[in-house]
């Protein structure tokens, strides 16, 4: 769980004012801010991270205090397990993909440094310098990086922002598996409804340094089953003893499938 | 040419080498340090390490010669603490080189750390690696223009040293008469042949570096 109470005198679009944001995070979730430009998404990453220091503030990471302005307990940003991805990847130029992994590896055989670069589909591009890739292969690198540290919490910073539709679709896939797997507290910032949508637990949208929204995505509904009862392929119909399911006629049906089957059915909700 | 003195030569080339050497372990740390403050004091520190940009030489060497000078508190305290003179030795020139030329080390380097993206360092911090680690093996490997262009000024800066020499450490042979001083030298009593080969010397040696950093320079930006 994290726990974020910051405030900070900060210049807006439209003059001064205070950046003022409480949040509770769940372990393993990942949430989404959202919002117009110059909000205080960004500021809120960096305020995290420890790259900025609020006048007034407390974050407490799975019940370590990482900041306590009112006790004077600033842990410097190199102590704060975080991972960050930055908007232009902020890859070391002199540095290989897979010695800008090691960079920040425990250890520079760390076993996770090669697993990571599997997972990001970049083996063969270990030993090319950040210049010779691009822009979504930087971004994986940059994910994969700030990952290799295993951090609690993974900040992530419009990382789809500079890429193309194709490119940020398949880096999206990548940050949905790796989230997965790693299940590290993850805050991604985004104009993307896209992102939101696909990847998020949570989204929260600030402006002016507000939290003005806060929307869970409800839990998942749980599957339910049924036998089939009754089957019309033609009009796209269903039945079983649970549940009548009523498709479009030219909705795939599996071949094989016939009464007295069990079928389940699960489904997503989007947030 | 072939009976010139070349010890003015080799002292000029040993005193440039040091001075660069020494300023390259001040002028790092000092210029990461302006690179990254925020202090109030910052303009104050970067006008007087500017100063020698503007100020005649005979100035600092003026001051050189009265601070370092045995009948003063810092001369008496350096000759009791160390053991070292400073006016008319060859380490007096080394410490007042590396002042003279400090702006020359200095500038390039904060510049060269100043135009990276901001991202690369807070990157490394995030990354948990310290201030010195993220200098060393991040911001220099990524400033080697600026980096060489700092190396170059200093040296070339000493090497064309006169007026501070002179005041600070005259004319002593094998001590503090590197080359410029011996072209004076030689034009004072109108060897002309002598003071041209000096002169000739530096010239052509001072162009030949010159053209190797501009090529390095550019196959490292290119």
């Amino acid at each position: 769980m994290i726990e974020l109470d910051l405030q900070l005198p900060r210049l807006f679009a439209d003059g001064q004012g205070e950046l003022r944001i409480q949040l509770s995070l769940e372990s393993h979730s990942l949430t989404a801010l959202y919002g117009a430009s110059g909000a205080g998404k960004t500021t809120l990453l960096r305020l995290l991270a420890g790259l900025e220091t609020p006048v007034v503030g407390r974050i407490v990471v799975d019940g370590d205090t990482w900041l306590d302005t009112s006790s004077k307990i600033n842990v410097p940003v190199q102590q704060r397990s975080i991972g960050f991805v930055f908007q232009d990847s902020a890859l070391f130029p002199n540095m290989t993909v897979r010695e800008n992994l090691a960079y920040a590896a425990a250890s520079p055989k760390d076993a996770l440094i090669d697993e990571l670069l599997q997972k990001i589909g970049l083996e063969s591009l270990a030993y090319r310098k950040p210049d010779a890739l691009s822009g979504g292969q930087r971004q994986r690198v940059a994910l994969a990086r700030a990952l290799v540290r295993r951090p609690k919490v993974l900040l992530l910073d419009e990382p789809f922002a500079s890429l193309d539709a194709t490119t940020a679709q398949s880096l999206r896939e990548v940050l949905g598996d790796l989230h997965q797997q790693f299940q590290t507290t993850t805050l991604l910032v985004t104009h993307s409804q896209e992102d939101i949508r696909q990847l998020a637990d949570r989204k929260v949208e600030i402006e002016r340094g507000r939290v003005k929204t806060d929307e869970d995505k409800a839990p998942e509904p749980t599957p339910m089953w049924g036998v089939i009862t009754k089957l019309d392929r033609e009009n796209g119909y269903l039945e079983t003893d649970t549940m009548q399911i009523r498709l479009s006629a030219s909705a795939p049906w599996p071949n094989d499938l016939k009464v007295g089957d069990e079928v389940s059915l699960s489904w997503k909700r989007r947030i | 040419m072939m009976n010139m003195d070349w010890a003015p030569i080799w002292l000029t080339f040993r005193l440039a080498s040091i001075t660069t050497v020494l300023l390259l372990l001040v002028g790092i740390p000092l210029a990461a340090w302006l690179s990254a403050t925020k202090i109030k004091l910052k303009p104050l520190i970067e006008a007087i390490i500017s100063m020698p940009l503007v100020l005649p030489p005979s100035v600092l060497g003026f001051y050189f010669l009265l601070a370092f000078s045995p009948n003063n508190a810092l001369g008496q305290w350096l000759e009791k603490a160390f053991n070292l003179r400073l006016v008319f030795s060859f380490e007096g020139l080394v410490v007042a080189s590396m002042i003279y030329s400090l702006p020359f080390m200095v500038h390039p380097i904060q510049a060269g750390l100043e135009n990276l993206p901001p991202s690369w360092k807070e990157a490394s911090f995030t990354l948990g690696k310290s201030r010195t680690t993220t200098l060393f093996r991040v911001l220099l490997p990524n400033s080697k223009p600026a980096l060489l262009t700092g190396i170059v000024l200093s040296f070339a800066h000493t090497i064309g040293e006169f007026g501070l020499v002179l005041m600070i450490g005259g004319n002593l042979p094998g001590q503090t008469r590197v080359a410029s001083i011996a072209i004076y030298d030689e034009v004072e009593t109108l060897n002309y042949a002598a003071a041209h080969s000096y002169a000739a010397l530096l010239l052509v040696i001072s162009l030949v570096i010159l053209v190797l950093v501009y090529r390095f320079n550019k196959r490292l930006t290119v």
